[in-house]
């Protein structure tokens, strides 16, 4: 690697620079090509809605590689720049392995993220393919949010109307996977990406699956553990859009306090530290609850606290809403529409507006310098 | 929230007039009939390799599908390029690997390796003699060097596929909703689903490509009427189909060709007897040569 070809760099970084020939990118069919809705060979439906000058290239655009920003499960993700536009990307690389081809998580997310266009949901403008590596062009995103708390100084406690905007944005992209029948399946802090504009966008789809009827039966190895709904926990699999909404809720309380609300070790210790917390479900409270493979008849028995005590910030309103989507029962909680009518966010654009006021620029501010990824 | 345009959760992309008009095959001129046996030979291939991987229908419908889609309009994949069998095995592969019951690419190639041997395999458009009563093991056994070389070609296959259909590799099978349907309409039996499984089933390997031409909903109200017409089961008054979206006209051109499917299975099985249907490359190219030496003539 010749650091020396990216001036700019820090001496730390081991930047490198990428030509990407464009002779190994896909065939200019491969993505968002010409539109005739709903034919094969033309996989984005809502052309229309991007105005990407990068896709609307017959040639297909060749991309600088700048500084590592993390590494994900399957994928290790770059700052990019497009070399025609100049335009900051992030380039998700994944190594396709000799034994088992494509990963399966890398084409589920492309072949999600090309339908699920949606202002709170990160944006795949472009996949590249070549012979022993796939390249996917999002859109840049200056953190993610657990790293936007850990900068946030406070002990990673949010305020009211970031929280507010945040969980809105949230919600808004859970709805508009839910609508499509997409389920997440893996909403953490550190798969919501916040910019500059104090815009929070969902991302990392790798586990994300479609589902129509009849739900299937589907694995109940997702989900990071601390936002893992207990419905799963139990060993559930005909689990459905209620997961997301647990890990929302589980996000909602951390932005608040700074720290995972159920952080378990295991999958015992997680259902002990949700229990402890929301009261140990019985037959009587859960009917059914028992048929779960997990299920355990000596699961101790705690009584449900109030939320109040370990959130001593929130307002009746949010803890309302709080609580309707921490229910244990899955068919209880509520759904992304139903929580984003919910009247505590009724003074949100109030809030948004005085907050323009101050503060130039919105969340500008609160972002600021350089991303320390 | 903007009302949904993409992504409609029951709906498959479909084939353009221009796309089914012209396929890279004929391109490179793979005339229409060996083109359509080729095709209907892969589809076959897919549909028993899914068999002997213990994979369920479902998925091997989705592979059969893809597999379908692969050579379809002039971007699509080129018979005189790619080998019907390596988009075949690719196709399951790639399917089942995004389904609840992955394989691994041994099993995929050692399932190949039997069903395209020359003496062992059971398949008559592979072997049309038919194998022997017991046929060698050594016939169809894949060494180590073999597989190694096998899975590159499987993977870059996948890697094919995959850009070719522009990852567009979601397929929604009709059999669940056929059951729905059958269910709304009080009309459950378990020998009317049956004919109705069989006719979807049957329905993949059509000339008419019905499944990337035809949405699902479709296909599962057309199988519904033709399997309670020949199981004798009295059905709804009135046009039932109007309320599943599926209009007279649509439904008509579907039984129809639903009905042909026999006919057309039995002409090729005649036309192919003496010798293979070619599911290689090569053996395509081989083929269009003997046919222009016997136009010539």
């Amino acid at each position: 690697m010749d650091n020396r070809r990216i001036r700019t760099s820090r001496s730390d970084h081991t930047s490198t620079c990428l030509e990407i020939a464009s002779s190994l990118v896909a065939p200019r069919t491969f993505l968002f090509s010409q539109p005739s809705k709903g034919s094969l060979n033309f996989p984005l439906r809502r052309i229309s809605t991007l105005s990407r000058s990068t896709m609307d290239k017959s040639q297909p655009s060749s991309f600088q590689q700048l500084e590592k920003l993390g590494e994900g499960t399957y994928a290790t993700v770059f700052k990019g720049k497009n070399r025609q536009t100049g335009e900051m990307v992030a380039l998700k690389e994944i190594h396709l392995d000799s034994e088992e081809g494509t990963p399966s998580t890398a084409i589920r997310e492309i072949s999600l993220m090309k339908e699920l266009k949606h202002e709170s949901i990160v944006s795949l403008y472009d996949v590249i393919h070549t012979e022993n590596k796939l390249m996917l062009v999002f859109e840049y995103m200056d953190k993610d949010l657990k790293k936007y708390m850990d900068s946030r100084g406070d002990h990673g406690q949010l305020d009211y109307v970031t929280i507010k905007s945040f969980m809105h944005q949230l919600l808004r992209g859970i709805a508009f996977c839910h609508e499509n029948r997409v389920l997440h399946r893996d909403l953490k802090p550190q798969n919501l990406l916040i910019n500059k504009k104090g815009q929070l966008k969902l991302a990392d789809f790798g586990l994300a699956r479609a589902f129509g009827i009849p739900v299937n039966t589907f694995s109940n190895e997702v989900v990071t553990l601390w936002y893992r709904a207990p419905d799963v926990l139990l060993g559930s699999r005909t689990y459905n859009t209620s997961i997301d909404i647990w890990s929302a809720g589980c996000i909602m309380a951390e932005m608040y306090t700074g720290r995972p609300l159920f952080p378990g070790t295991t999958n015992e210790d997680q259902l002990q530290k949700i229990f402890r917390l929301m009261g140990t479900p019985s037959e009587r409270s859960w009917p059914g609850i028992s048929q779960f493979p997990e299920y355990k008849p000596n699961f101790h028995v705690y009584a449900t606290q109030d939320l109040r005590l370990i959130l001593p910030q929130i307002d009746q309103l949010g803890l309302d809403l709080l609580n309707r989507m921490l229910q244990l029962r899955p068919e209880m909680r509520i759904s992304a529409p139903d929580a984003l009518r919910h009247p505590w966010f009724n003074d949100l654009p109030q809030l948004q507006a005085q907050m323009q006021q101050p503060m130039v620029g919105g969340y500008g501010g609160m972002v600021g310098g350089q991303p320390n990824y | 929230m903007a009302p949904i345009q993409g992504l409609d959760s029951l709906s498959n992309a479909l084939a353009t007039l221009a796309q089914l008009s012209t396929s890279s095959s004929s391109l490179d001129g793979v005339p229409t009939d060996l083109e359509a046996s080729v095709r209907f030979a892969g589809s076959l291939l897919t549909q028993a390799a899914g068999v002997l991987l213990r994979l369920p229908q479902e998925v091997i419908a989705q592979a059969v599908v893809i597999f379908t889609r692969f050579w379809i309009g002039p971007e699509g994949g080129s018979l005189a390029i790619y080998s019907a069998k390596d988009i075949s095995a690719a196709s399951v592969y790639l399917t089942a690997k995004l389904s609840f019951q992955p394989t691994s690419p041994r099993s995929v190639l050692n399932v190949y390796s039997f069903l395209l041997s020359k003496e062992a395999s059971p398949l008559w458009f592979v072997n049309p003699n038919g194998p022997g009563v017991q046929p060698a093991p050594e016939t169809y056994y894949l060494s180590e060097g073999t597989y190694q070389s096998e899975r590159l070609v499987l993977l870059r296959m996948e890697a094919t596929i995959l850009r070719t259909l522009g990852f567009q590799i979601r397929v929604i099978i009709p059999h669940t909703i056929a059951l729905t349907y059958l269910q709304t309409m009080n009309a459950t039996s378990p020998a009317l689903a049956k004919r109705i499984f069989e006719h979807l089933s049957a329905a993949l390997l059509s000339p008419q490509l019905l499944y990337v031409t035809h949405q699902p909903n479709a296909l599962a109200v057309a199988a519904i009427y033709l399997g309670a017409r020949e199981e004798g089961v009295k059905l709804a008054d009135g046009e039932w189909w109007k309320v599943f979206d599926v209009d007279r006209e649509e439904l008509g051109f579907l039984v129809v060709a639903m009905r042909s499917m026999n006919g057309f299975a039995m002409a090729e099985k005649d036309k192919w007897k003496t010798q293979p249907i070619p599911l290689i490359a090569d053996d395509v190219m081989e083929e269009l040569e003997k046919k222009r030496a016997s136009d010539g003539d």
